[in-house]
């Protein structure tokens, strides 16, 4: 295995230094390895007697692939002893909270029948992409609420869409202040109107908690992401140039929401010593090639590489993969 | 931009801004100085402001995440059917009169 330039440290010194930092990330392009490096991780995490919850908020999950188990849908599963992974089902929860939501109306307007124009609103809602996500995002903060393990390790879905997320809630937190003042406002007209409706007061009432209990959990999915004390955020590239240039720009981008940065890891890297060998012309150059990325990598991110780990000789899906993915990320697990 | 066109979008937008300011305050005045039956009738406009914003998708502007936008349908429904009406109909002079 591979150990060449300074990036030598293992991981393990990362939650060594950093035991506060229970909520882990990893972020990146998809396919480099964020799911790969979340299972190693909780898995080296588990060993170590911490109990721990990989959980997927990628709609197209791939914990049941790398476990080989289906967990999809089935809450937090044992994996092995301490680790816990679980795979949300947004489809399920988006139809549970159509109902909830119907019987309300139905409960709230002593109707028999939800009328249609409302009917065809909730079928449209549920529709839009953003509901999956939104969905997920509301299930983790249940999750994170609840409690019950050292370790949240997130793996996030590929860099756009977290971002978008992220961008979103300080929008929605703006325009929910907007809507909460403007609520505010209108009660003030209640005063100058010489009759007042005591039901829709204690109406308005309640739409103003609704507004502040959705700004709540907005905020709290989002400092999940944020807490520069509990979370750890790994960013994963590859040596390749476009890889290269999109982690920068959303280096860049995170930065900008604040997200604390832990570190990057490169995954993929061919073992060296196969130059020294009698390798076809093909594998020659993508070395060449590589060693050329691997110091652009060292130049632009310096001190900020915390490992890089070797490409493995198969797909890494299994727990036998898996412990030799960890062992090259942490070292020998005691 | 150029330099016209940005100062057309600075001029749109400072207008914008003055027109939602005098609305406002129109309003207000209205509700202060006028009778209980205007001031119910405002106070209605504003309410189907509130639909508008948290609702914006009916018009194709979202504006709450879809998962939380849902949790307030309960509330406005009787809203709702009276909203789409008043937005769709035709206004005309005698509206101000009424």
């Amino acid at each position: 295995m591979t150990k060449d330039r300074r990036w030598t440290i293992f991981l393990t010194d990362i939650f060594t230094q950093y035991p506060d930092r229970r909520y882990i990330m990893f972020g990146g392009k998809g396919g480099l390895g964020k799911t790969t490096f979340s299972a190693a991780t909780a898995y080296y995490l588990a060993k170590k007697g911490k109990r721990v919850l990989v959980f997927s908020v990628d709609p197209q999950a791939s914990l049941t692939d790398i476990f080989e188990r289906d967990i999809f849908g089935k809450g937090p599963t044992e994996i092995i002893p301490n680790l816990y992974a679980q795979e949300i089902d947004a489809d399920q929860r988006v139809k549970e909270y159509q109902q909830e939501i119907r019987q309300k109306i139905l409960d709230m307007y002593g109707l028999k029948k939800i009328p249609d124009e409302i009917e065809s609103y909730i079928t449209a809602a549920a529709a839009e992409p953003a509901m999956e996500e939104s969905a997920i995002f509301d299930e983790v903060v249940d999750i994170v609420v609840k409690g019950g393990y050292d370790y949240y390790i997130y793996d996030l879905v590929p860099l756009g869409h977290a971002l978008y997320y992220l961008s979103m809630a300080s929008v929605y937190d703006a325009w929910i202040d907007k809507i909460t003042h403007l609520r505010e406002e209108m009660r003030e007209y209640d005063k100058v109107v010489a009759i007042v409706k005591r039901e829709k007061e204690v109406e308005e009432d309640r739409i103003l908690n609704e507004l502040l209990y959705i700004k709540d959990r907005i905020n709290k999915s989002s400092s999940i992401l944020t807490d520069k004390q509990k979370t750890a955020f790994f960013f994963v590239l590859t040596a390749e140039e476009m890889v290269i240039k999109d982690t920068l720009k959303a280096a860049g981008l995170f930065s900008k929401f604040d997200v604390p940065l832990s570190g990057y890891i490169i995954n993929r890297v061919l073992p060296l010593e196969l130059k020294d060998q009698n390798i076809p012309e093909y594998l020659k150059h993508r070395l060449t090639m590589q060693e050329h990325y691997l110091k652009v990598i060292d130049t632009t991110f310096g001190k900020q590489i915390l490992a890089s780990v070797p490409e493995m000789e198969r797909d890494v899906t299994g727990l036998p993969m898996i412990e030799k993915m960890a062992k090259a990320m942490f070292g020998e697990i005691g | 931009m150029t330099k016209e066109k940005k100062k057309e979008e600075e001029q749109k937008e400072g207008f914008l801004r003055r027109f939602g300011k005098a609305t406002r305050e129109l309003l207000y005045g209205m509700a202060v100085h006028d009778t209980a039956r205007f001031a119910l009738k405002t106070r209605g406009s504003m309410e189907h402001l509130f639909i508008l914003i948290t609702m914006g998708d009916l018009l194709g502007v979202p504006i709450l995440p879809p998962y939380y936008s849902l949790r307030i349908l309960p509330y406005v429904v009787p809203q709702i059917a009276t909203w789409k009406r008043r937005m769709l109909r035709e206004r005309d002079l005698t509206d101000a009169l009424a």
